[in-house]
């Protein structure tokens, strides 16, 4: 039973990743209709952000995730507006090998500058935490998680209560009826894309604290966040939470099971994957659409 | 209605088809015999395409049961519906882009129903003639791109038209065009009529239902609201309620 | 065949011919490093490194082409298809190194496993459309490699695991000659399936389902056969492409036949070269492949970038590769193939109206 709590609250504090990695993605795809490969490398970026200010600068991992958001939200703003507005008509195809593109180009511009070693976070309050009897709650993935929820709570503020929020409501519901009531199209979906980003941002600064990064340690996220969206439901922030930590919980169990290890993690959010489409396209928390 | 000794061609009997709680179409019967030209009005929303999608496979029933020929097609995927002899056409044209006009109605010919499947050369060689029915052979070999909203229209009908159905289905072929179009189609329906199809058409222009159907059956919430033959029908009081509004009934009553 | 008529002609002649030319090198190049050649003084038109490029690049030609059905032809934006290149290299693999078939025997049950699975998984995801198909897709390509590399029955890897599996050599005379051959056949037989397609009953039913799947349904195709058949018709080119792979590398693991990178090369082969189109994909496989490789270095022609050590070499084509990537999509978004034959000519005006046509 303690075995059972326990594996529940890692799960959960997994989920907080997802959920931070998620949100973005999501945001990204709902309105802008772009499955979002170079999310991946938008994260790892914000990863190696607070890498360098944490070695450099020695600030606590955690402060440095609003200069994550800032800084990823200017490379999303401006790489919408100045490519990936310059496609958004055209059919998926286009879409998808245009954002592989970019990560492509993310990727090995990492690598050139930070080359393929290793590189980990470790504050010194890593790998510590609360215990009860023989229950742990490690402290890293406990404030990540806090985070991610606060994140996905500033975003939902914002989509809801903000001009700009509303706009990209519009945006989403139907695109030419909102830009005949005069939203200005290419600066709310290169706003858009930006937020995306902000939250890809974030999301690396959270997995920097939790595993060594490498430039193409983003990749995997790609996926997962995908997975993570179908589970929610796609188009809304709140379905996205939830099919983060879901997916925490999923993946926490499977590997517990002996004998299956952490190295079928793509297939089994692969499986997950299928199995979500096929039996409920909705999501878990998702209308038709 | 009348007994009818032998079975009809197409027989629906209580079907239903929800949208969410919304019934789209709720519990329609009604019969349409081998060789009947038949048409379907109501107003907007009553439910006349969710119906055709219902006989054609597209949707699945709620409740209730589609016949041809005496046997169950509920169901069924588009294709087999297709396969027994079914054609249709859609409100909103759905040409197949990249191709030309010939190409478009070869695909039906290609496929279509069953008993009439044939190779390339025969299924242009059907395009040919059908297209020629339809007049649209001196633009058969221009692409989809370049054709006029009425000749996409006759391109929808041709295609259905190709795949040699015993009853055709048409979904407001005649919707915005104008006058001298909507006479041009009439003949274009007769015309197919007359090589022997049964026409189920839905129509929302009351001429055309007067001008070319036998039958008309009313549809209104999706419920047969009357049925019979046109000029009849439209007279009938509930009919033009549900059209204009009970205020102009009484006024065209009362004048 | 589906596209406006004389230009289209033309541009097939032109196609024709330069296969022709390419067929001539293929069977004459390696006649003249014979002896008898040798004595006589004719010019040596190969060596053993340029049939190494040549065979991988019959090998791309196989799969952008195989795509083509799926991607092109059908509409279906597959992004796992190395799956079956994977699937393909260890049916082969496995045959001859643990169950000792002869290679000649083994082969041909590469495209059979690997149409096979593309057909069980194909049930499914060939239900989802757009994006949600090409995620999935790509999951497919992802999960069979892990799986392959990880999954052990009684402690041991039942394929090879993280090692990979090792295959004796097949023992024959002038072998690079032997799997260039074997390759080139590949490429024509997926170049021939795809033109045959274009003239069949099963080419206008994929097609019609590409343009608009209702339509094609009402209209009597059977769209989930058709769409299953082709995936499985692209998974059993790609998987023979595969299984010619594992004997002529002699060594198969996760990362050499499961990369995922080959899911964007042949992606963008096609698309380069011209989706839909009989002869785009080869072309687009010719002219990408000896770029990537031209860039990373690794041709006998080639250049120094300025300011980059030949470490960073590879990294820096990988850049390039994704800004062509970028600039490939955004402007010639209807492959290059376009510009052969007259159909449109390369223009600064031709760039801005396709620019034009997918902007925002």
């Amino acid at each position: 039973m303690a075995n059972f709590v326990q594996l529940v609250i890692l799960g959960l504090l997994a989920g907080g990743i997802y959920v931070a990695v998620g949100v973005g993605f999501g945001l990204v795809w709902g309105v802008l209709n772009i499955v979002n490969l170079a999310h991946g490398a938008l994260v790892i970026i914000g990863g190696y952000i607070t890498w360098q200010l944490f070695t450099a600068l020695h600030l606590d991992p955690f402060l440095t995730l609003p200069v994550d958001a800032v800084a990823l939200f200017v490379l999303g703003y401006a790489l919408q507006r100045g490519v990936i507005n310059r496609i958004i008509r055209a059919p998926l195809l286009f879409t998808f090998l245009l954002t592989f593109g970019l990560n492509l180009v993310l990727v090995n511009i990492l690598l050139l500058i930070f080359g393929s070693d290793f590189r980990s976070v470790t504050p010194a309050y890593a790998g510590k935490g609360f215990e009860f009897g023989s229950i742990v709650i490690p402290y890293v993935p406990l404030i990540s998680l806090g985070a991610a929820i606060l994140l996905s709570a500033g975003l939902a503020f914002l989509l809801n209560r903000t001009r700009i929020g509303l706009a990209i409501n519009a945006i989403a519901a139907d695109r030419d009826a909102a830009q005949l009531v005069g939203i200005d199209l290419r600066h709310a979906y290169a706003v858009t894309y930006g937020l995306g980003a902000a939250c890809a941002g974030v999301a690396g600064g959270l997995i920097a604290l939790i595993q060594a990064i490498t430039p193409t340690a983003g990749e995997p996220y790609t996926l997962q966040a995908f997975v993570v969206v179908i589970l929610g439901g796609l188009g809304r922030v709140s379905a996205t939470v939830v099919g983060g930590l879901a997916f925490g919980l999923v993946e926490v169990f499977a590997q517990s099971i002996p004998g299956s290890g952490s190295v079928f993690a793509n297939a089994i959010a692969f499986g997950l994957l299928v199995l979500v489409l096929v039996t409920r396209p909705q999501g878990l928390m998702g209308r038709l659409r | 209605m009348s007994a009818v000794a032998a079975t009809p061609q197409l027989e629906l009997r209580g079907v239903t088809k929800r949208f969410g709680g919304v019934a789209a179409v709720d519990g329609v019967n009604f019969e349409v015999a081998k060789g009947d030209i038949v048409g379907i009005i109501g107003p907007n929303g009553a439910g006349k395409t969710t119906l055709l999608n219902c006989i054609s496979g597209i949707h699945h029933l709620d409740s209730g049961d589609i016949r041809w020929e005496g046997a169950s097609i509920a169901g069924m995927a588009p294709h087999r519906i297709a396969n027994l002899g079914i054609g249709r056409t859609f409100q909103i044209v759905k040409p197949f882009g990249s191709m030309t006009a010939r190409e478009n109605v070869a695909i039906g010919a290609l496929f279509g129903s069953a008993h009439m499947r044939r190779g390339m050369k025969q299924a242009f060689a059907l395009a040919d003639e059908v297209l020629e029915l339809v007049g649209l052979k001196a633009k058969a070999d221009q692409p989809v791109s370049a054709l006029t909203i009425p000749d996409r229209k006759r391109l929808e009908v041709a295609r259905a038209v190709a795949t040699r159905p015993q009853l055709l289905l048409l979904d407001e072929v005649m919707a915005g065009l104008n006058n001298v179009e909507i006479d041009e189609a009439l003949e274009m329906v007769r015309s197919v009529h007359a090589t022997g199809v049964t026409v189920l058409l839905i129509e929302h222009v009351m001429r055309v239902i007067v001008g070319v159907c036998r039958r008309a059956i009313v549809l209104d919430s999706g419920r047969v609201l009357a049925e019979g033959e046109p000029e009849v029908v439209l007279r009938d009081e509930r009919v033009i309620e549900a059209y204009l509004g009970e205020r102009y009934a009484k006024r065209l009553k009362s004048s | 065949m589906i596209a406006t008529a004389a230009s289209n002609r033309r541009r097939q002649r032109i196609f024709l011919i330069a296969g022709a030319i390419l067929a001539a090198y293929a069977l004459l190049a390696p006649l003249t490093s014979l002896d008898a050649a040798q004595s006589a003084n004719v010019p040596l038109l190969a060596d053993k490194f340029w049939f190494q490029i040549a065979t991988n690049i019959a090998m791309f030609i196989v799969m952008a082409t195989a795509w083509n059905i799926i991607g092109g032809i059908t509409g279906y934006a597959a992004f796992g298809n190395v799956a079956f290149f994977g699937i393909g290299a260890y049916t082969t693999g496995m045959l001859i190194a643990k169950a000792k078939w002869p290679f000649l025997l083994a082969l041909p049950l590469a495209p059979v496993v690997a149409a096979a699975f593309a057909a069980l998984v194909g049930l499914p995801l060939l239900r989802l459309r757009g994006h949600y198909f090409a995620v999935a897709s790509l999951g497919v390509g992802v999960a069979v490699g892990e799986l392959v590399q990880n999954i052990d029955y009684a402690g041991q890897p039942v394929f090879g695991g993280a090692s990979g599996l090792f295959l004796p050599i097949f023992r024959i005379d002038n072998r690079g000659l032997f799997f260039f051959y074997l390759m080139s056949a590949a490429a024509a037989l997926s170049i021939a399936v795809t033109w045959w397609m274009l003239r069949s009953r099963l080419g206008y039913g994929l097609i019609a389902i590409r343009e608009n799947e209702e339509a094609a349904s009402v209209l009597g195709v059977n769209t989930t056969a058709y769409k299953v058949a082709a995936f499985a018709l692209a998974a059993a080119l790609t998987g023979l492409a595969g299984g010619i792979f594992s004997q002529w590398n002699v060594f198969v693991n996760q990362d050499n036949v499961f990369p995922i990178t080959y899911n964007i090369q042949m992606i963008l082969m096609a698309l380069l070269g011209g989706t839909g189109t009989v002869f785009g994909p080869a072309t687009g496989a010719v002219l990408l492949y000896l770029l990537i490789q031209f860039l990373g270095g690794t041709l006998p022609i080639s250049f120094d970038l300025p300011f980059v050590s030949s470490d960073a070499r590879p990294i820096v084509a990988q850049v390039i590769l994704g800004l062509l990537l970028v600039v490939v999509v955004i402007f010639v978004p209807r492959g290059v193939i376009d510009f052969f034959g007259g159909r449109t000519r390369l223009s600064v005006a031709y760039l801005r109206r396709s620019l034009r046509e997918t902007s925002l």
